[in-house]
């Protein structure tokens, strides 16, 4: 894995971009040539080296660039940070899971020394060396979730469990697909994937929540999820879609290729153990329609896949203004050969 | 949108019904709910102590408050307003027993106004009776500025906060009580479509 952190943009001059590398441990989302909703829910208790799927929270190049993002968005609406009051103790679940895991899976980087209740966690990267008393909120400078999830990148919906539901009841969303947790907290599981077309009448949400009321703490599980968005942009929020809106006119058969960005969510989902809830990261994973040919492989399915999607989806997802574009753009690259089943880039 | 696509957070409304098993009964309603209130009593009148809670509204199309007062043998009140109806609620709360049922009636921003009260002591909206009465205006969230306008009437909606047009879509949020309204023209600015009255 490449540690050097970038300076980087993902607003404005946009200058974020993926090394090789990055590019190459994409989690490039589609194993066939046509694409429709499932639960598609995998255990999420490691994976290859070098994958984003080999630590339980992935931390990459662009690290210190997306947290500076949050902070900007936070600096322009605090409200993307949600608690309701209940959610204390998810709250330091949350604090627990984020440092144990860092430290554990990195570190060089992170460092967590626990004495009791007195912990001091050392972020290198972010340069924090915090002295804290676990479950003491006056010891950080703000919310446990919200610190923490300041410090690393995805955003974190944390779901409170009752009456056989999961609720939104705590999130940090930053760097969303169009969707607003200030306006989705306190949501039950159904209502806040209520404008979801198609994955209702497959059945899928009933099946979704029946199987996460039974996750069990320590087996984690995670699923892929995608959409397309122009420019290498992470707060694609309803909120600022005045913003972010005209850039989806903006593509032209000349600038496709940089332009539009297939955008993966890594979502991964724990039981945490003194609340009961669950913590959902929504991690996202950006890279250019140029950065994915490197790999006619991944060329050729891309091709297919946009091609065959299904009317809603592409609607949904906010296709509709540049999708043929991008076909038009792929098809060169489609020889027609058969591709076997699976998402690696060759 | 294809047709039979609908999005689950929009509440259903039904009509209100008695529940059976309860140590008390509360029926908080507002202007035309005063009918569903007469269709609840008509229904039958419980055993169990019951408080009834109405905002008259003068505008209403028949003189509710005056029929609630001969059909409704206790624990009547009437309130001249909304907010009235809401503090009532508010300091009457505490002293209702656990087995108690509630039953509202009215605009849609005037349940959700009642139930953000029954929240606060735990009562959860789905074994709330809710009937949506007199009006179909919607309680729009602006999701640029944060405002929530009330008795909107439209689709395409001026924000009375930022001034953006909005369309409203049908996700609803029941701890804002509101719909969520989005920049209709944000792709292209001054392309708004004309607006017509959907929710009268």
């Amino acid at each position: 894995m490449n540690m050097a952190f970038k300076q980087e943009t993902f607003r404005d001059d946009y200058t974020y971009h993926n090394s090789a590398e990055a590019i190459r441990r994409f989690p490039f989302p589609f194993a066939e040539d046509e694409y429709m909703y499932s639960v598609n829910i995998e255990q999420h208790n490691g994976g290859e080296p070098g994958s984003v799927f080999e630590h339980a929270i992935d931390v990459d190049e662009h690290y210190v660039a997306e947290c500076e993002d949050r902070r900007i968005v936070l600096e322009d609406d605090p409200n993307r940070y949600i608690a309701l009051p209940h959610m204390m103790d998810a709250q330091w679940d949350m604090v627990e899971l984020v440092m144990e895991s860092l430290s554990r899976d990195y570190p060089d980087l992170f460092q967590l020394t626990r004495d009791g209740d007195n912990w001091h966690w050392i972020n290198q990267p972010l340069g924090i060396d915090q002295k804290f008393v676990f479950g003491d909120e006056a010891t950080l400078p703000m919310q446990p979730c919200e610190y923490i999830t300041r410090q690393v990148q995805g955003d974190w919906i944390i779901l409170d469990q009752r009456d056989d539901d999961l609720f939104a009841d705590l999130g940090m969303v930053t760097s969303q697909a169009d969707w607003s947790m200030a306006f989705d907290a306190g949501m039950s599981f159904k209502e806040w994937h209520g404008p979801v077309p198609q994955a209702n009448e497959l059945g899928i949400f009933d099946r979704a929540l029946k199987y996460l009321l039974h996750l069990q703490y320590g087996s984690p599980v995670r699923r892929l999820n995608w959409t397309m968005t122009i420019n290498p942009r992470l707060d694609t929020s309803p909120e600022n879609y005045p913003f972010w809106g005209p850039d989806n006119v903006s593509v032209t058969p000349d600038n496709v290729g940089d332009k539009v960005h297939l955008r993966v969510e890594l979502q991964a989902l724990f039981r945490l153990p003194r609340s009961n809830a669950i913590a959902f990261s929504v991690r996202g994973y950006l890279a250019s329609i140029n950065d994915l040919t490197t790999y006619p492989r991944w060329a050729k399915r891309l091709h297919r896949v946009l091609t065959n999607l299904h009317p809603d989806l592409s609607e949904y997802k906010g296709l509709d203004n540049y999708r043929q574009m991008v076909i038009d753009h792929l098809a060169p690259m489609d020889d027609g050969e058969e591709l076997a089943l699976g998402t690696q880039p060759e | 949108m294809e047709r039979g696509y609908w999005i689950r957070s929009k509440p259903l409304y039904d009509s209100l019904v008695w529940k059976q098993k309860a140590t008390g009964h509360v029926v908080i309603a507002q202007g035309e709910g005063g009918i569903a209130v007469l269709k609840l009593f008509q229904q039958m009148c419980p055993r169990e102590p019951i408080t009834l809670l109405f905002a008259d509204d003068a505008s209403t199309s028949k003189n509710y408050a005056d029929i609630i007062h001969t059909l409704v043998p206790e624990g009547v009140q009437i309130c001249d307003s909304e907010q009235a109806v809401l503090d009532k609620l508010q300091a009457q709360l505490p002293n209702y027993l656990m087995g108690t049922q509630f039953y509202v009636a009215g605009s849609e921003a005037f349940i959700w106004d009642v139930l953000a009260e029954l929240k606060v002591y735990g009562v959860q909206d789905i074994n709330v009776e809710k009937e949506l009465s007199g009006t179909l205006a919607r309680s729009v969230y602006c999701v640029h500025c944060k405002t929530t306008d009330r008795d909107v009437h439209h689709s395409i909606h001026q924000c009375s906060g930022c001034g953006r047009h909005l369309f409203v879509r049908d996700h609803f949020s029941r701890r804002l009580g509101a719909y969520m309204g989005v920049m209709v023209d944000a792709e292209e600015p001054g392309n708004i479509p004309a607006k017509e009255e959907i929710y009268p």
